[in-house]
Order: C-alpha cells, then sequence, then structure tokens
C-alpha cells in the first residue's frame, strides 16, 4: 500500500497558490486602451503579428520557472507552461518562426515594452510600471 | 542530400555570434537536439533488429533562424539519424528557407519545406515536441520520414481570425521530393523523380478554447525505372506511381487534456505493365493527460489497412495500442518509457526477418522503447 500512497502524493493536484494579479502591459506611445483575450493569446502564440496599425507586435515573455507566467499561460493562453514550451518546439524545429524572448525578471520585461514600441508583456500587480501601460483585457 | 558538414560548422560559427547581437527581434537563433532511445520486441524485428533489443535509434539535429526584418527570415536546420537500415547518420537539409510573411493572412516560404499533414508530419521528427516516443504509424510511418516530410519547392500560408467565431489556420504548396528507393525483394530501383506535389491543409480553431479541427490532402506521382539484378534479360521496366491522401484531424488540447483522432484515406494508381489501384485506411484516437508540469501519460490506439481489398489476415492489418509516458526531467531534458501491444504484421519490413513473408511472422508481439531527449 506505501507505493498507493507515494503515487497519490506525487499526482495529486499541487496546493492551489494565492492568486496572482496579473497586468498585461504596453508601450506607453501604443494607442490601444484594452485587448480582447483571444488578441493576447494569438500574439504570444505569434500568430497574431501586427497591431491594428500593421506595426509589428513584439511579445515578450518570462522564464519558465515564472509563477506568474504560470499564471498568464492558464489565465490568457488556455494551456499550461509545458504545453507553450511544446509548441515553441513545434514551431522553432519545423521552420515555422521563433519564439518570444524569456527575460528572467519583472523589472526586465517592463524595460523591454518601454524600450519597443510594439511590444507586448505580463508582470505581476504592484511592478514599477515606469514606462509602459496597463491594457485592459476583456 | 548527401553528407554535409560544411553546413554543420557554419552553424556552429553562427552560434558563436548569436549572442553579439544586442537586438532580441533580429538575432540569430539557434536550437537544436540530441535524442537517443532503444527498441526491444518480444518477436519480429521492427524497425532494427529489435528481438535482442537495439540501440540503433538515434537523432541529432541543429537549426538557426536568421530574422532578416519584420517580415523575411531565413533559417535552415541539419538532421541526422540512425534507425535500424535507415539513416545511419548522414546529415541532411531537414528545412532549409526563406520565409516572407506579408500579412498574418498570407505569406510565403520557398526552399526545402516541412510538408504540413495532419497534426504532426511537419516535426514528426521532434521528440521534445511530441508525447509519445512513436507516433500512431497508421498515419506517420517511421519508414517515411526519410523523403515526406519535407518538399522542395514554395508554400503560402496565413492565419485568419474570425474574433468570436474561432480561426482558421491554412498552408498550401507545390513542389517535389528528392528521394531514394533502396532495393527490396530482388528489384533494383533507378532514375527516381517526382515530377508534381501538391497538398494543403487547413485547421479551424473553433470558439470553443482548445478545439480544432482539420483537413490535410497530399497528391504526387513518383516515375522511377527497375530492374532485376538477378533476371538480366528482362532489362529496365518503368513504373509511375500516382498518389493521393486524405487526412481529417480532430484535436482538443486544454489544462493538460489532450485529445485526438485523425483518419487517413489513400488512394495510388501503380503503372507497370497495366494500372494497379489501391485504397488504404489508417486511423488512430489518442488520450493523454500531464499529471505534473513533468509527468505526461498517453494512451493512443492505432489501425492500418494498406490494401481496403484485403483486411483479414495478419498480414493485411496493424493494430496498436499503446501506453506512453514523458517524463520532463528539466527545462532542457525529457525521457519516455513506452510500451505497446500489437496484432498483426502488415507494417514490419520481412528483409529484416530474414526475408520470412509477413503472414508467417508472429501474429501478436510487444513493443517497448525508451528514448531521451535533450534539447536547447
Amino acid at each position: 500500500m506505501r507505493w498507493l500512497v507515494v503515487l497519490a502524493l506525487v499526482l495529486a493536484p499541487a496546493v492551489a497558490a494565492e492568486p496572482i494579479a496579473l497586468h498585461v502591459i504596453v508601450n506607453a506611445k501604443n494607442p490601444a486602451k484594452s485587448v480582447d483575450k483571444r488578441e493576447v493569446a494569438e500574439a504570444f502564440l505569434k500568430k497574431r503579428t501586427r497591431w491594428d496599425d500593421d506595426s509589428a507586435i513584439l511579445p515578450v515573455d518570462l522564464n519558465q520557472k515564472s509563477s506568474v507566467r504560470e499564471r498568464f499561460s492558464r489565465d490568457l493562453l488556455g494551456r499550461d507552461v509545458a504545453s507553450v514550451r511544446r509548441y515553441w518546439a513545434q514551431i522553432v524545429f519545423s521552420g515555422r518562426g521563433v519564439a518570444p524572448p524569456e527575460l528572467g525578471s519583472e523589472a526586465d520585461v517592463v524595460k523591454y515594452v518601454a524600450a519597443h514600441a510594439g511590444a507586448i508583456g505580463y508582470v505581476a500587480s504592484g511592478t514599477d510600471l515606469t514606462g509602459v501601460k496597463v491594457v485592459e483585457v476583456e | 542530400m548527401s553528407r554535409c558538414w560544411g553546413p554543420v560548422a557554419m552553424l556552429a560559427m553562427l552560434g558563436a555570434v548569436a549572442h553579439a547581437d544586442d537586438d532580441d527581434n533580429t538575432a540569430v537563433q539557434l536550437h537544436g537536439f540530441v535524442s537517443q532511445g532503444g527498441l526491444l520486441t518480444s518477436a519480429n524485428n521492427y524497425l532494427a533488429h529489435t528481438e535482442h533489443g537495439s540501440l540503433e535509434f538515434t537523432e541529432a539535429g541543429i537549426n538557426f533562424t536568421k530574422p532578416i526584418d519584420e517580415r523575411l527570415s531565413v533559417g535552415m536546420q541539419l538532421f541526422a539519424r540512425d534507425l535500424g537500415p535507415e539513416g545511419t547518420y548522414s546529415a541532411k537539409f531537414d528545412w532549409l528557407q526563406i520565409d516572407y510573411r506579408w500579412k498574418d493572412w498570407l505569406g510565403f516560404r520557398a526552399g526545402r519545406v516541412k510538408v504540413p499533414f495532419g497534426l504532426y508530419n511537419d516535426f514528426a521528427d521532434i521528440d521534445a515536441a511530441q508525447p509519445v516516443v512513436l507516433l500512431p504509424q497508421s498515419i506517420y510511418p517511421e519508414t517515411n520520414r526519410n523523403f515526406l516530410l519535407a518538399q522542395t519547392g514554395v508554400e503560402a500560408y496565413g492565419y485568419h481570425s474570425f474574433d468570436d467565431l474561432g480561426a482558421l489556420d491554412y498552408r498550401v504548396y507545390t513542389g517535389s521530393l528528392y528521394l531514394t528507393i533502396p532495393d527490396a525483394q530482388g528489384i533494383h530501383f533507378s532514375d527516381i523523380a517526382v515530377p508534381w506535389l501538391v497538398g494543403g491543409r487547413v485547421f479551424y480553431e473553433t470558439p470553443l478554447e482548445g478545439l480544432r479541427g482539420g483537413l490535410s490532402v497530399l497528391a504526387g506521382e513518383i516515375d522511377a525505372d527497375y530492374s532485376y539484378p538477378s533476371m538480366p534479360a528482362l532489362g529496365q521496366l518503368a513504373v509511375t506511381l500516382v498518389q493521393t491522401n486524405f487526412l481529417g484531424s480532430l484535436e482538443y488540447a486544454k489544462d493538460g487534456i489532450l485529445l485526438q483522432a485523425e483518419y487517413l484515406w489513400s488512394h495510388s494508381k501503380t503503372t507497370t505493365i497495366a494500372p494497379v489501384w489501391t485504397k488504404a485506411e489508417g486511423m488512430y484516437g489518442l488520450a493523454g493527460y500531464r499529471w505534473r508540469p513533468w509527468l505526461q501519460q498517453t494512451l493512443y490506439y492505432s489501425l492500418t489497412y494498406p490494401d481496403l481489398r484485403q483486411t483479414s489476415g495478419r498480414d493485411h492489418h496493424q493494430h496498436d495500442a499503446a501506453m506512453s509516458f514523458r517524463f520532463d526531467v528539466g527545462p532542457h531534458w525529457l525521457l519516455k518509457l513506452e510500451g505497446h501491444f500489437l496484432r498483426g504484421t502488415a507494417v514490419l519490413d520481412p528483409t529484416l526477418n530474414d526475408n520470412t513473408p509477413r503472414d508467417q511472422l508472429q501474429n501478436q508481439w510487444w513493443l517497448l522503447t525508451a528514448k531521451t531527449t535533450v534539447y536547447f
């Protein structure tokens, strides 16, 4: 029976963590005030590559171990980070594109979005948002 | 597609300069993988000499992509593998292309371009991109990988969102294949040509998140000469094969759940002295669940009928029930363990089995396989 207990512990869902409040952010000069949830998912999976004014969308991710990325992936992309990584393996190794850059911290994401006019990223609420603006996700 | 270690050196140099470019959006991206697997069957040699276990199951690939600007990029991937008589580590261009994405709804690729066919064909040689070691062989046979994964020609592609009504993801292409056909059953093939190849794939992403369905079509012609070295008096004979494949696909992938089903219908006309028509069928159903971020379990059942004129008899069908575990040991390292119970001998190669006819090979057999991959 001991192995059954071990198996149950291994497979049991992780204890629900405190929900993380997210902000989706764009460059301060970006005229968008809100974005559709589906558009965000399409942008981060690079299925949609252009803003309405035909300028390039530049998504930027957090690193794979980030709990903020896990929350973003589940809530806005509809899949966990492991599934997203597999999606990008399919894209990258079949010659259909390259994954968004993965940055090490939310401060780096803010800095990147502030420096690139077409950028879109996400950070936890409470992050210093100097140089970027928050867009509402509908 | 012969050995080409020059490009390997070129890729290595590109890797060295990849980090020298400060702009993330136009920097060279370098990726690669190395896989090593093992195969063991309870009876019958399958893909390699597996009755006593085989480690002839190795793959390696390296690619780079260089975005020139927002719309234009170039890239290539070198791939080498060893799988029994297939591969023998010869490095080949897996893909080599120019990509111009004019709009989201229309882009073009030219060069050696991966063939989109169903859910898996264009990345069937990438272990890290799949939940299982062996994809369902009814649709994605390992023996086709040397020539059916990429074509040399052009492709138009696009993605169009209908907002709340879903989206269409589509690709159409035309070109040619460069292939060799190994001698088999005393027949030698020469002057092999593919004068035309055309196909396309469309997926409809439904408004229900994670649910999509699609249709793929692939048609082409192969011309070749053949001869019997043991009977030189017969001289050179000509053969033409025209084949059309239709593949329907359905997938639901969300929150760790993966459900897939595909159905293949194939029609071919082989002309030597008189034409012979053959219809084939393949299908599978797959269910997977990710128990933990590092553990995914997958089950599938795959069924093949290579010739619908006759489906009874062990050599005319292949049933395959598989269970697989994928362990993502780390962000760049994975391990898969997989067991198959197979009934039928239709996918077996007599030349790997002492030229025993398929109808005399073991009808029910097991296959165990393990594979590990490091990728970046």
